[in-house]
């Protein structure tokens, strides 16, 4: 009944906030079509109806930050090289500025890690090991893996992941007073969560695949040729049988097969790739030479 | 939903006119611009803020014909656009569905803001506090959120590269 309600609600005001419009009608018919922003919208009010409210920007940010310190306490420390570091930031940049989610600030960092991995905290902190960095070949396979990364930043996979979780029953805020009292137990609590969704079980099967094809799209825009995500994947292959260590992207993603055909087959929408950027040159001289 | 989606179709029923939706794009991309012609180095006609809507006038390759909502036409790189809108932020309050409307348009441009460099925040610090985590940790983490990477720094990579618009 309740949903009803709102349905109607929000036909009424929808009416009413494009009633000045003379394009309403237009705006209406549009909500038939799937990717329309007018259907974007209609899905956006029904989610914020659903779930009791969305987090604002600069909550993400803490839970990001907070699980990035997480993240080194398990991994490692970044790499101690301020122009390799300066490098990837500057790959996953140009790449982030084509991606859906273009106008917050993001982070990269090169982790001292011997697991072969990647992985992105809420908000744009964004990690890489030197393990994964030290596979890849050029500077598109880099912005592939990024890319990827910011996929699931923009599509906020790791927060859906754990919406049970009791900060966001509650009020869904923090603050530093906050942090201090019962609010600051919850948040703790679903940074373990995180911690248990990216470096153990792994996101959803369905996230993977959405940020892989994030990825290719991202790449692909900015101008790097986006089949460098497969090259990356069949090296992956490659190294599965023998190296597969705990919390790498072999355990806590989908299969490598069935990434690369999914990958291969929507290909067709690039057929100009090949023409597009890979420099490895330029790769090499800011990561292999730090080897 | 379904009651949603029956709701809906019956008010598009009764509302429905013959409506030739032109082809749209929505800038995606942050720092993009109207150019005067299919070129990097033309003119810029205007700044195109992400999220804004532009109508597809032709397309030539890596470049779009677009014009823009106040009629302005000129081109734009293919790869600064998409026939999706981009993901709509949250910029504080916390709305509950109050802003949802036209968060993308509204929210983007505020989210914009937060781009600004700072270390550690007070939340953060406090959790790190509570957690015990080393001294060290935190300075590297502090090092990492102030490492900057500035719009123009962006373009002389890409420039260097030859990437994407830059590329010959």
């Amino acid at each position: 009944m309740k949903r009803v309600y709102l349905s109607f609600l929000l036909v009424i005001i929808c009416l009413m906030s494009s009633e000045a419009n003379a394009g309403w009608q237009d705006r209406l018919n549009n909500l038939l079509v799937p990717d329309s922003k007018e259907r974007k919208i209609l899905s956006g009010a029904t989610q914020v109806m659903s779930s009791s409210q969305e987090m604002s920007y600069a909550t993400e940010r803490t839970v990001g930050e907070s699980l990035a310190l997480e993240s080194m306490q398990r991994f490692g420390k970044p790499v101690n090289n301020e122009a390799l570091q300066k490098y990837v930031n500057l790959v996953g940049n140009s790449v982030a500025r084509n991606s859906r989610r273009s106008t917050i600030p993001y982070q990269f960092v090169v982790l001292e890690s011997q697991v072969q991995n990647a992985f992105a905290a809420p908000g744009g902190v964004i990690f890489i090991s030197r393990a994964l960095l030290g596979i890849l070949e050029n500077e598109a396979e880099l912005a592939a893996v990024l890319a990827h990364e910011i996929g699931h930043v923009a599509e906020k996979h790791a927060l859906k992941s754990i919406r049970r979780a009791q900060f966001l029953q509650g009020v869904g805020t923090i603050s530093a007073a906050t942090m201090k009292g019962s609010e600051g137990k919850k948040f703790e609590s679903m940074i373990g969560d995180l911690q248990a969704t990216l470096f153990d079980k792994g996101l959803d099967k369905g996230m993977e695949f959405e940020a892989d094809l994030a990825a290719l799209e991202t790449a692909y825009r900015t101008g790097y040729d986006p089949s460098a995500m497969i090259g990356v994947l069949q090296k992956l292959k490659k190294l599965q049988g023998a190296d597969a260590k705990k919390g790498s992207w072999f355990s806590t993603h989908p299969p490598l097969d069935e990434r690369i055909s999914r990958l291969s087959s929507n290909m067709d929408k690039y057929p100009d790739h090949g023409a597009l950027a890979k420099l490895p040159g330029r790769f090499a001289k800011y990561v292999k030479a730090t080897k | 939903m379904k009651r949603i989606g029956a709701s809906l179709m019956l008010l598009l029923v009764l509302c429905a006119v013959p409506a030739l939706s032109a082809e749209k794009r929505w800038v995606v991309s942050d720092g993009t611009a109207l150019k005067a012609e299919q070129s990097i180095s033309a003119a810029s006609i205007a700044d195109l803020a992400v999220g804004a809507e532009l109508t597809l006038v032709e397309a030539a390759g890596r470049w779009l014909k677009v014009q823009t909502a106040d009629g302005k036409e000129g081109w734009v790189y293919a790869g600064r656009v998409s026939d999706t809108a981009p993901v709509a932020e949250v910029a504080g309050g916390d709305g509950l569905f109050g802003d949802s409307m036209q968060k993308s348009q509204i929210n983007t441009a505020k989210a914009d803001s937060a781009r600004s460099i700072r270390g550690l925040s007070p939340e953060v610090a406090q959790y790190a506090k509570q957690r015990g985590t080393p001294e060290g940790l935190k300075k590297e983490l502090d090092k990492i959120l102030l490492r900057k990477v500035t719009d123009r720094e962006v373009k002389a990579f890409l420039k260097e590269g030859e990437i994407g618009e830059y590329a010959h």
